[in-house]
């Protein structure tokens, strides 16, 4: 039996998303040695993100053609909009970081790409390819969370709820119905098609390692 | 102040720093490695490109004076096309098949980003800086540059009076906009204004230094190719080239 599509874009990110696991960012996340200094760039940039991640699922509403997968985006949209930002913003407080804070960050180079490419393609590729783009966020944080759950949790609690949160099932069955949708709509492309949704899923990916990479290292725009 | 002389005196360092290159002042000079241009010249080429969906997302929001002025930059951007494949034909270059620098993808991303989110008088800034920003950067390689070198059309081609007068077309109307504009949407503008400027330099500094893509020293490399492969073998500390084009060195 043939793999499925997203089986066959895992396998073809798959030296990225190992590489998510190893990057220190990560390491230090789920041994509890990451500064907090470093994991606060986190929670302010991922704030900026979600935003225009929410974004990409009302696009999704629009574009699914069947009407069980509307529903489904748009109650997806209305837990990231009015559900998830709310437990951000709590969260973040735990961290001393203000909703204003949170409101008023300005976007790093990295997210400010990532969120571009993200929108961009959700607004002028079809199905198949914003779900090519969204899936290395919602199952590559899925991945992560599971895969840090594996091992002892760290004592800050701050950070084993992080990992409880995205290791949960409800977090990972979000990420399943994703990757189906994906089987279900992408199941007939022609080879071309697929090389391109190839190249989205890595760009995406790629960008999900850089977002570490920006939180570990710290970003500014210059003036 | 109008809107348009409000902004460009509040990046004033920027837009300086942009139109003093090296690669403005050694293409002027004469002295730009053929290699630094040739990047250049596949990289715009592909920026050229994505700009005709920008302006197809403009056309789609403009109110209807706009619509034929737009329209006809359309086939504006399909000269310049051909401008680069002339010139690359003169010149040995090749084309086709590169894949986008990391800056020149953002960039693109950026622009099309805008087109399908952002309010028409948002979009528009965005189209007014980059076709100022290159009025302004080909004006200086004008003051200077030899007529008979390789490059010369290219200048030609966006130091011309009829693209002054679209440039000043453009920033009139933005004008118009910005006064109708609300306080919130203003300050959007104003941050695409600058936003806008720091591609802009991100870009000649891509163009003179070259980028690749961050995060090759992950030791990962998928080996992409096509319009949108992002990988190339170089094997430099990406750390030192992520972003350095935005990142203004020196000081004030």
């Amino acid at each position: 039996m043939t793999l499925a599509i997203t089986e066959r874009l895992y396998e073809a990110a798959r030296p990225i998303w190992d590489a998510q696991l190893e990057h220190p960012f990560v390491r230090g996340l789920g041994d509890g040695s990451l500064a907090e200094e470093r994991f606060r760039r986190w929670v302010l940039q991922d704030y900026r993100y979600l935003q225009e991640f929410a974004r990409v699922f009302a696009w999704a509403v629009a574009k699914a053609p069947r009407l069980d997968s509307m529903s489904w985006y748009a109650s997806v949209l209305d837990l990231t909009l009015n559900t998830e930002m709310e437990l951000h913003r709590t969260y973040a407080a735990r961290f001393g970081i203000s909703a204003e804070d949170l409101e008023t960050e300005p976007m790093w180079p990295t997210t400010r790409a990532y969120t571009d490419f993200l929108v961009r393609t959700a607004a002028d590729g079809g199905m198949p390819r914003l779900l090519a783009a969204l899936l290395p966020c919602a199952w590559g944080y899925s991945y992560i969370g599971k895969a840090l759950a594996r091992e002892e949790a760290p004592e800050d609690q701050r950070y084993a709820d992080w990992i409880a949160l995205y290791a949960s099932e409800e977090f990972a069955d979000a990420a399943s119905r994703l990757r189906d949708e994906m089987d279900r709509e992408a199941a007939h492309v022609a080879p071309e098609e697929e090389a391109r949704l190839q190249e989205i899923f890595v760009i995406s990916s790629q960008y999900e390692w850089l977002f570490w990479e920006m939180c570990w290292n710290g970003e500014e725009w210059p003036v | 102040m109008s809107f348009v002389d409000e902004q460009l005196t509040a990046i004033r360092p920027l837009w300086d720093r942009m139109l003093s290159h090296t690669f403005l002042t050694d293409t002027r000079d004469g002295t730009i490695d053929q290699d630094s241009f040739a990047v250049w010249m596949r990289q715009d080429y592909l920026f050229v490109e994505a700009a005709l969906p920008f302006l197809a997302t403009l056309i789609a929001k403009a109110p209807e004076g706009h619509r034929a002025p737009l329209s006809r930059t359309l086939e504006a951007l399909r000269r310049e096309l051909i401008l680069f494949e002339e010139r690359a034909e003169a010149v040995g270059v090749n084309l086709r098949g590169a894949p986008p620098s990391f800056t020149c993808h953002a960039y693109v991303q950026f622009l099309l980003a805008t087109g399908y989110r952002a309010s028409y008088s948002e979009a528009y800034t965005v189209l007014y800086v980059a076709e100022k920003a290159y009025f302004d950067s080909w004006k200086v390689v004008r003051a200077g540059i030899d007529p008979d070198s390789p490059w010369f059309p290219f200048v030609q081609n966006w130091s011309a009076p009829e693209f002054e007068t679209w440039v000043n077309h453009l920033g009139e109307q933005l004008d118009e906009l910005a006064v109708e504009a609300g306080a919130a949407e203003r300050r959007r503008m104003a941050e695409l204004f600058r936003l806008t400027t720091l591609y802009e330099i991100a870009f000649w500094e891509m163009a003179a230094s070259g980028d690749t893509w961050p995060g090759l020293d992950a030791g990962f490399d998928p080996g992409l190719t096509g319009t949108n492969a992002v990988w190339r073998d170089d094997d430099t500390d990406p750390s030192q080239h992520a972003w350095k084009g935005v990142v203004v060195e020196g000081g004030e």
